[in-house]
């Protein structure tokens, strides 16, 4: 068992208290951001990003999920679940405890979470997300939905991953950082329920992390066009 | 008692008529809550109804009448019902956890209680989200003596927003997303108008200022997508009322909305407002009125010609109408106006135009949420926090702010704003119930007279004029991102009771820090509108809060027992705008059984 | 209602009685003429009909009298509000409306009493405000008025208050005019 996990173990339980006894009614929902097949000239991949949720107003309790399925390859490229619990720390912005359990095709990892989740000014929707592990890194997302008509939105997004120490075994090095930067164009097709879209998908690895791609014999970066449905319910 | 209750006189004078007469009027109703289908027009969705119906069933009462009436729950779910505007009983009030226990899946409860009153009411469950779903009607309440105005026919005309989501699913998406339902935010091309009319750096400003908040100036209906009905009809059914030329026709108006604020007006006919909220008030001709959601207006047409009118009733955002019609036989139309563009809320509406900031009190303001605001000129301001505010240094706001929309802000004048008085508000808007500057006031769309509430006085005030005994703050706060509304930063599930004293004449201080409008409801007592009109100060049941503004109401606390008082928008109120209210004391018979913790 | 009935039954029963009485001349168009009549002479008044006001209505709502007389009308206003009795055709009264908005406005015209201050203040301002039409009586509560009227041959007459929305409310009532 590594340090991410016992501290994790030790967070979220004390967040929990902070649920009300009976209070406020819970609340639930789902929601997609990205649901979507990237088509790119080497291999085709699904990928997904979304969050489910149950709570109060007090704490919600978040199964984010996240991975990248190759069909080439017959593997998951990435394959992420975080069990995290969010807890509102001012108007705008949740304290986020959890734990990270990554099981891609390879070797597997787990992560203690602690991060902020909220709406940055303009409203900038962000995540900070420190993983404490053996070896730690950090993640930084944010989101922006501009709308074309208040039915077509674009929405840029960014997302920056930042190992702060070698695992070679599943292709990080320290401080070599990966990027990913998307534009998707959505038209809410019923309600904010569904919302199919296109879109590009960058993705690029820097530094000893992209050294290691290059050595693997993989391209550092990638551009597909993403075709897929915003869900929520 | 130092004061007297004139309304209780005339009780007593009434029953003693009665028993001299021998002929206690007493009347029995049945009612019952069924699961229904409701077609609007645009859609069909499953919902509630009383007595099996979509139309809204209309009770009838006479002044002095001792009522039973019996509601049976044919739901699934329990139910009850609340006798908005009745002055009555505590536990005959209808507020499950509050009055009573609610009534149970098919179970009969029997209300009874006296009919104190005249004019317009209404009813509705105060179960979860069932008012929405369509729990609601309508009561007429026949005076004793004279009506209130001379006229040959009577409608009611009662609206709502009936939502295709049920109020749960609205409820849970406000929750997930609080914008969820807002199709009125402000796009690139309004972006690109906007950059055209008033430049690209000021747009670019303008939206910084906004997005620096994080807030949206299109904020003024939280919930869109709904089929405004008046009496059960969507727009293309079109409700319509009968007369003959030349007819005096009463017109009763009531706003059963879950959340919507509408405008109405019936083209080519002058109406004249006659009651308020139920009760008289000196005569008013006006082209146009604001209704609250849970108020109601009684007006008086005259239509002279055989001409159909109608009546056209567009919500407060501008997202949807209702449209009914007066006609001399079914079938007949007029001329169905446009929607008239969406108001956007100004930096006035967020409290934020300090110059012009009709009589705030900064001094007794404290601060209840955090978050910044920064001003145009790149100075940061503590959110909402009024306390905080009153510190800083004003030097840093002077000269002019220029919105996007041309309109300045001229530097403030702190000084002076401390002596301002409320006589003097707003005088600059025309209307001193919004903020001055607001992009909230209305205009009548022929240019007309629009109703304000500084318009409305009491034709028969029902209590003597005198001070208040004591001033309660509240606060109508929220943080809309999370959607959880409260009362001085407290949801009601955090919050103790308002604890008021049996003969004491409360002055209640609405100060409303969010940049939503809402309508405040106190159960079981009336609540007096300080609209500075003195002794004609209106007598109402819900009272309407503008964005950025303060308003005053005054109670005198005439109910034992305990009441429910909360924003009328159905999911404000459930997202915690609501209180609990205890009144200690009073007439042994009348008191509430109060567990200790509550009465303390 | 009773009261109504009794006065309607009253006021009935003097017109009777008064239609034996010789009937002036008319007397042709005079000062402060209108198609509604023309101020009356307090020498040629035939009858009294005494006139309450409550809020928002007259009693009584109908009034008969007969073309060409001279009636003296005294009004007491019963109610908590100020009225007013005022003699004319439906337009007339529909065009007064106005200028007694006017009046509220600037403050001369308050729920229950008339503000002579503010009326002068009015006057010095604009030229006008309080003035006294010969077919009106303008009365606050508790308050008793004459209007002495000398009525046409042939008109469709009302009497009503255009303190403003009263006319609307209901506070209107008709001449009958008989031969």
């Amino acid at each position: 068992m590594d340090r991410g996990t016992v501290l994790a173990g030790a967070i979220a339980p004390a967040l929990l208290m902070a649920l009300p006894a009976a209070a406020d009614p819970l609340v639930w929902g789902f929601q997609a951001e990205q649901n979507e097949y990237r088509v790119t000239d080497g291999d085709n991949v699904y990928a997904w990003d979304f969050d489910a949720f149950i709570g109060t107003d007090e704490a919600r309790f978040v199964w984010r999920s996240e991975g990248e399925y190759a069909f080439g390859e017959d593997a998951f490229e990435t394959l992420e679940n975080q069990a995290r619990v969010q807890v509102p720390i001012s108007d705008f912005w949740d304290a986020v405890a959890g734990v990270r359990l990554d099981t891609p095709s390879g070797p597997d990892r787990v992560f203690g979470v602690i991060g902020l989740h909220g709406l940055a000014p303009q409203f900038i929707e962000t995540d900070i997300d420190f993983f404490i592990a053996d070896d730690p890194a950090f993640r930084f997302e944010i989101e922006y939905e501009g709308l074309i008509t208040n039915r077509i939105i674009l929405t840029p997004s960014f997302e920056l991953d930042l190992p702060f120490t070698d695992d070679e075994e599943i292709g990080l090095g320290g401080f070599g950082p990966s990027m990913e930067l998307g534009l998707r164009l959505s038209y809410d097709l019923v309600d904010r329920a569904i919302a199919p879209y296109v879109g590009v998908h960058y993705e690029r690895s820097f530094g000893e992390s992209s050294l290691l791609a290059q050595r693997e014999g993989e391209n550092p970066g990638a551009v597909f066009f993403v075709v897929g449905a915003r869900l929520q319910f | 008692m130092a004061y007297r209750l004139l309304g209780r006189a005339t009780l007593l004078g009434a029953g003693l008529g009665m028993a001299l007469s021998g002929a206690a009027v007493s009347g029995t109703y049945d009612i019952t809550v069924d699961r229904i289908e409701i077609d609007t027009g645009d859609f069909t969705k499953t919902g509630i109804g009383y007595n099996g119906s979509q139309t809204p069933t209309v009770l009838r009462f006479r002044e002095g009448e001792e009522v039973t009436i019996n509601v049976t729950n044919n739901l699934s779910e329990e139910t009850s019902i609340h006798w908005h505007g009745l002055i009555l009983p505590f536990d005959q009030d209808g507020v499950p956890e509050i009055s009573y226990d609610g009534i149970a899946p098919g179970e009969t409860f029997t209300h009874r209680f006296p009919i104190v009153q005249s004019g317009t009411y209404w009813f509705h469950s105060h179960s979860g989200f069932q008012e929405p779903d369509g729990a609601y009607g309508a009561i007429i309440i026949e005076p004793e003596g004279r009506p209130l105005a001379r006229f040959d026919k009577e409608y009611v005309v009662q609206l709502t927003d009936k939502h295709p989501h049920s109020g749960d699913r609205i409820m849970r998406n406000l929750k997930m997303s609080a914008d969820y339902y807002n199709r009125e935010q402000r796009t690139l091309f309004d972006f690109i108008s906007d950059a055209s009319e008033n430049g690209v750096g000021a747009t670019l400003e303008e939206r910084r200022m906004w997005g620096e908040m994080r807030m949206m100036p299109t904020d003024i209906e939280d919930v869109q997508g709904f089929t405004p009905l008046i009496n059960g009809l969507g727009p293309d059914q079109n409700w319509t009322g009968l007369f003959e030329k030349g007819e005096r026709v009463l017109l009763r108006f009531i706003n059963s909305s879950a959340m919507t604020y509408f405008d109405v007006r019936i083209p080519g006919l002058k109406m004249t407002v006659v009651a308020a909220d139920g009760n008289p008030v000196q005569p008013v001709p006006v082209d146009e009125f604001r209704i609250g959601v849970a108020e109601t207006y009684d007006v008086i047409v005259r239509p002279r010609t055989e001409d159909a009118h109608t009546i056209f009733a567009e919500s407060m955002g501008r997202t949807a109408y209702a449209r009914g019609t007066l006609a001399v036989r079914e079938g007949l139309e007029a001329p169905v106006p446009e929607l008239r563009e969406s108001p956007r809320l100004t930096m006035a509406d967020m409290g934020m135009d300090h110059g012009s900031m009709a009589g705030m009190d900064h001094s007794a303001m404290t601060g209840g949420q955090d978050g910044e605001h920064t001003m145009p000129d790149g100075t940061t301001m503590k959110g909402m926090d009024h306390g905080s505010m009153a510190g800083m240094d004003h030097s840093t706001m002077g000269g002019e702010h220029t919105m996007a929309d041309g309109t300045t802000m001229k530097g403030m004048d702190h000084g002076s704003m401390a002596g301002m008085d409320h006589g003097s508000m707003g005088m600059s808007t025309g209307d001193p119930f919004y903020a001055a500057g607001s992009g909230l006031v209305p205009k009548a769309a022929n240019g007309g007279k629009f109703l304000s509430y500084a318009d409305l006085k009491a034709a028969k005030p029902l209590y003597e004029d005198r001070d208040a005994t004591r001033e309660i703050e509240l606060r109508l706060t929220g943080n809309m991102e999370r959607y959880i509304w409260s009362i001085n930063g407290v949801k009601y599930e955090d919050a103790d009771p308002i604890v008021l004293n049996y003969g004491e004449r409360v002055r209640f201080k609405f100060v409303n820090e969010t940049m939503m409008t809402h309508p405040m409801h106190l159960h079981g007592m009336w609540s007096i509108l300080d609209n500075d009109n003195g002794k004609w100060d209106p007598v109402k049941h819900t009272v309407s809060v503008s964005p950025g503004t303060t308003v005053f109401m005054e109670t005198e606390v005439d109910a034992p027992g305990q009441w429910a008082f909360h924003c009328h928008l159905s999911y404000h109120a459930a997202a915690g705008m609501f209180r609990k209210v205890v009144v200690v004391g009073g007439p042994e018979d009348q008191r509430a059984e109060l567990d200790p913790v509550s009465g303390g | 209602m009773f009261r109504t009935t009794a006065t309607r039954a009253i006021s009935a029963a003097l017109t009777l009685s008064i239609s034996t009485v010789a009937l002036p001349a008319s007397a042709g168009p005079g000062h402060g003429a209108t198609e509604a009549g023309e101020p009356g002479k307090a020498s040629e008044v035939s009858r009294t009909i005494t006139v309450s006001m409550g809020d928002n209505y007259y009693e009584p709502e109908t009034i008969s009298v007969q073309e060409g007389e001279t009636v003296r009308f005294v009004v007491k206003n019963d109610g908590t509000l100020v009225h007013e009795f005022n003699i004319g055709t439906a337009k007339m009264l529909m065009d007064h409306a106005p200028e007694m908005q006017m009046m509220v406005d600037h403050g001369v015209l308050e729920a229950d009493r008339i503000n002579h201050e503010a009326a002068k203040a009015m006057q010095a301002s604009m030229g006008h405000g309080e003035h006294k039409m010969p077919n009106a009586a303008l009365l606050e509560p508790g308050q008793t008025g004459e209007v002495v009227w000398k009525f046409p041959e042939h008109a469709e007459l009302e009497f009503g208050c255009t303190v403003p929305g009263h006319y609307e409310a209901g506070m209107v009532g008709d001449f009958k005019l008989t031969h």
